[in-house]
């Protein structure tokens, strides 16, 4: 029982950490809180499944989920957050306007989905199921957990091994002094929220089909957790939002199944308060968040 | 015309209930504390007050008086640990406790009715009463505005180490204007119990958070007149779009969006920023 519960923790783990990336990507270059990516999770279930619908595969429905979402999240930094920056009163100022963009993409997608839960028709994914000893492991779940695992690793390839990773972070040490090295911050921006959003409608798409059920509320019960999840690893800290979707992961999984129902949230919200009160810089983070005076 | 006023009537009470939510928004925003935990405080606030009436058989204005201390009791709690914090970190732990409240108030079925709400309030609030509350919470921020203690927030808000040497406790007047947003919003919270015969927890969640949000970011965080003005648009707005209803969440979004980009005091505020420059303009630009 217990060695099935990490099991199931373990790959829900795999689509908290596609979601949390993006998020904490995010924040470690800019500095912005991007309340909108919820609604770009959103709407990659949303993709995959009007795909389907329209008689596509599931993999056509994957890979324009991902493109559709990426597209979307480079469109929100270019209309919400690129005068901000300019202005210097991104902190505040992107919190507000991610808000309006999240509020927009949702109710586009509450008249799209007519304000109803959709379902992927039976069997758009196959029902198969393996016993390894006392284990159930289905398709679905091998699948979510190869394809988490699979993107983790590409973007950490991205971001350590390749000159795209170095402009990402020559700029987030110091966008004036990556300028002067010839690298244009506005189109290394554009990447990595292609990248965030990429990652996030994949992590919708996953969930879309774990849970058959999808609609254009879905983001923000994700959003609530990826902030959880950030702060625990450390705002900004890619390793640390890895760790810490596993150990977010587990625990939600492990108190659903041992502890009583309606206090999973409490739990999970009064940790998240204690590490920000304690810990702000959380497991990996760099230690001056958060604290007095670190803001300017 | 009786007719035509009377359509109008909920609205205007919408509108004293809200510009209460905002003023609370808008005094931990001037004092410099990136709190949204107004929502929170307005679900304590409405929460004790509406259980005191039902449980209790309590008179309505014990009720209200019992939700304005509770809420401004948690919110002086919750500034001590706050003030550890700054910027984003403090912004996430406020929607966290926004969270903590929402679940716990749907764990705790036996006392707060859980996810059904809290219902058969007797209705004891009409509109004057809102308007008398409205009206003087105004007058409250108003006043607090033009004192010593405005002048000190503003410092605190634009560098807190001149607050400081200036011999402001920073500590102190956070903890103050938590407890004033904090008192407003349990009030606010309260009067809502009394005017809509039932509450449910769904209400004060992060739906609240944006909308009283927006009322400030809209009308402006440096005046009194911004929060007043924002809410009075952001009400009027979707009524005046009837025909585009279903598109009235798209165009509140896209508002706030161009609001904070192009118009980052808010409307108001950029619009007596605009007079006073006139002013002195045609007083030949003279003392600044």
């Amino acid at each position: 029982m217990l060695a099935q519960q990490l099991l199931n923790g373990l790959v829900v783990s795999g689509v908290y950490a596609l979601f949390s990336l993006g998020f904490t990507l995010v924040f470690g270059i800019q500095r912005i809180l991007n309340l909108a990516h919820g609604a770009v999770f959103m709407t990659g279930a949303m993709v995959a499944y009007y795909t389907v619908d329209g008689g596509g595969p599931l993999w056509l429905a994957f890979i324009l989920a991902v493109i559709v979402s990426g597209c979307l999240s480079v469109l929100v930094e270019i209309t919400c957050f690129r005068r901000l920056r300019k202005t210097g009163d991104e902190e505040f100022g992107g919190v507000v306007s991610s808000i309006g963009a999240g509020l927009v993409i949702t109710t586009i997608a509450q008249q799209v989905s007519n304000t109803q839960i959709l379902r992927f028709p039976f069997e758009t994914f196959p029902v198969v199921i393996f016993r390894f000893w006392d284990l159930r492991v289905s398709m679905l779940q091998l699948f979510m957990a190869g394809a988490a695992l699979l993107m983790v690793m590409i973007l950490g390839y991205l971001f350590y091994k390749t000159a795209f990773g170095r402009r990402v972070r020559a700029v987030t040490d110091n966008e004036h002094a990556a300028t002067l090295m010839g690298i244009n911050p506005n189109r290394v921006y554009s990447q990595t929220y292609f990248i965030a959003g990429a990652l996030a409608g994949a992590a919708g798409v996953l969930v879309g089909l774990a849970f058959n059920s999808i609609s254009f509320v879905m983001g923000e019960p994700y959003m609530m957790f990826g902030f959880a999840i950030i702060i625990l690893g450390g705002l900004g800290s890619i390793p640390g939002a890895l760790l810490a979707s596993v150990i977010f992961g587990m625990v939600q999984t492990l108190t659903i199944a041992y502890l009583p129902s309606g206090l999973t949230d409490t739990i999970i919200f009064a940790s998240l308060f204690l590490i920000l009160l304690f810990r702000p810089h959380g497991l990996l983070g760099q230690e001056d968040a958060g604290n007095l005076g670190s803001r300017r | 015309m009786s007719n035509f006023i009377a359509g109008y009537i909920p609205l205007f009470d919408l509108y004293c209930l809200h510009v209460g939510l905002a003023l609370s928004q808008f005094i931990v925003l001037r004092a410099g504390v990136f709190s949204l935990a107004t929502a929170a405080f307005a679900g304590i606030g409405a929460y004790t007050a509406g259980i005191m009436a039902v449980n209790f058989g309590m008179h309505p204005a014990l009720g209200v008086l019992c939700g304005t201390l509770t809420g401004m009791g948690v919110a002086i709690v919750l500034s001590i640990p706050l003030a550890r914090l700054r910027g984003v970190y403090q912004a996430i732990a406020t929607v966290a406790f926004i969270q903590i409240c929402l679940s716990l108030n749907i764990y705790s079925e036996g006392l707060t009715g859980g996810a059904m709400g809290l219902n058969n309030i007797p209705k004891t609030v009409g509109t004057g009463t809102l308007f008398v509350f409205a009206a003087l919470a105004s007058y409250l921020i108003w006043a607090i505005e033009k004192g010593r203690l405005g002048r000190a927030f503003n410092t605190i808000r634009q560098d807190e180490a001149v607050a400081a040497s200036l011999g402001i406790s920073i500590r102190r007047h956070q903890m103050l204007a938590f407890a004033i947003s904090g008192a407003l919003a349990g009030l606010f919270g309260g009067l809502e119990a009394y005017h809509s015969y039932a509450i449910d927890p769904r209400q004060f969640g992060f739906h609240l958070l944006i909308t009283v949000l927006s009322y400030v970011i809209f009308g402006g965080r440096n005046s009194v007149i911004g929060p007043l003005v924002g809410v009075a648009f952001l009400i009027i707005l979707p009524e005046l779009a009837r025909p585009l209803a279903e598109n009235r969440m798209v165009i509140y979004g896209i508002m706030l969006i161009l609001v904070i980009n192009y118009m980052p005091k808010g409307v108001a505020d950029t619009a007596i920023d605009a007079i006073k420059a006139r002013r002195l303009k045609a007083r030949g630009g003279a003392d600044i």
